[in-house]
């Protein structure tokens, strides 16, 4: 199954530009990592505000920067879906690479769960205040799980034979 | 390539760094760097953005907590950045490093004196002046550039 997929995705335009083009994968990956930064930046300050550090900052004010984070994320999904694409092959029997989608999905349900449960009660918390342990773990879940998806995005290369 | 870089690479730490197997060699390396870059840019680009207005309701007088992060991945990428270096010297003599080390010299310079001119400042000062918005704004630049040049030397040599 896995093979038809692979076939697929070469056979699209998208994918023959990815591999023809020899400007247009370093400018992803540039791209790729611009989004990186953004993410370790904005979900940063977020995550060591929940998990209790910064307090000096309103927990409110350290939410005005959560756009660049998912900003961040949504270049990388697009750039990421764009190597995919390209390059079929070198992901899908690459273990990193499932490490990766795995831990992307750890962070998202991290993120969806805390927002349903505690989206407001989060607001409310002023300059000064500490964090309860829930947010703590929150925080904490979300820093550990976005490091693990960058950690098995540079084994890549490493576990496969991804560039 | 000069003798002393031929030497360094034929040296038997370069060779570890660069040819063992172990996770704890070259990959290890290369994800510090890329995590250092995540906490040194990262931490830059959101003071950059609240000097240019994002996210108001951050005090400037408080957001120049963020300039340790800055020093910790700065520090973190120049020793993973001499390791990768020894690991592999030939990338070290290319154009594209030069311009790299350069516009990270840029990105330092430009990194202090926004801090210059943010510490100190009260917490209730809201408004960056137009000198401090110019800097913040040419740093966000810089990065994107080092960043750029950092990604192309996967494609040379």
């Amino acid at each position: 199954m896995s093979e038809s997929i692979v076939l697929f995705l070469k056979s699209t335009a998208i994918s023959q530009a990815m591999s023809s083009s020899r400007l247009l994968w370093p400018l992803c990956e540039t791209l790729h990592f611009i989004g990186l930064a953004l993410l370790v930046g904005g979900a940063g300050l977020m995550d060591l505000r929940l998990m209790g550090f910064l307090k000096s900052i309103p927990v409110a004010a350290v939410m005005q920067m959560r756009k660049w984070a998912v900003l961040g994320v949504l270049i990388n999904v697009i750039t990421g879906s764009l190597f995919f694409i390209g390059a079929p092959a070198q992901y899908i029997n690459n273990p990193a690479w499932y490490g990766k989608l795995l831990f992307l999905a750890v962070a998202m349900i991290n993120i969806a769960v805390f927002e349903t449960t505690q989206g407001k009660r989060v607001l409310a918390l002023a300059a000064g205040e500490n964090t309860p342990v829930s947010f703590k773990v929150a925080g904490a879940v979300s820093m550990g799980s976005w490091f693990l998806v960058l950690y098995f995005g540079r084994m890549l290369p490493f576990t496969g034979n991804a560039f | 390539m000069p003798e002393i870089l031929a030497s360094l690479e034929a040296s038997s730490f370069s060779t570890w760094l660069r040819e063992s197997p172990s996770v704890w060699a070259y990959p290890t390396v290369l994800t510090l760097h890329t995590v250092g870059l995540g906490i040194l840019v990262g931490a830059n680009w959101m003071v950059d953005l609240r000097v240019l207005g994002f996210g108001r309701a951050i005090p400037l007088g408080i957001i120049t907590r963020a300039f340790p992060f800055m020093w910790a991945g700065f520090w973190l990428n120049a020793i993973t950045g001499v390791l990768l270096f020894v690991a592999d010297p030939t990338k070290g003599t290319t154009t594209v490093f030069m311009w790299k080390l350069a516009i990270i010299a840029c990105g330092v310079a430009l990194l202090i004196s926004l801090k210059r001119k943010l510490y100190g400042r009260s917490v209730e000062m809201d408004a960056a002046t137009l000198s401090v918005k110019a800097i913040a704004a040419g740093s966000l630049v810089v990065w994107i550039a080092a960043i750029a040049t950092g990604r192309w030397m996967a494609y040379v040599v």
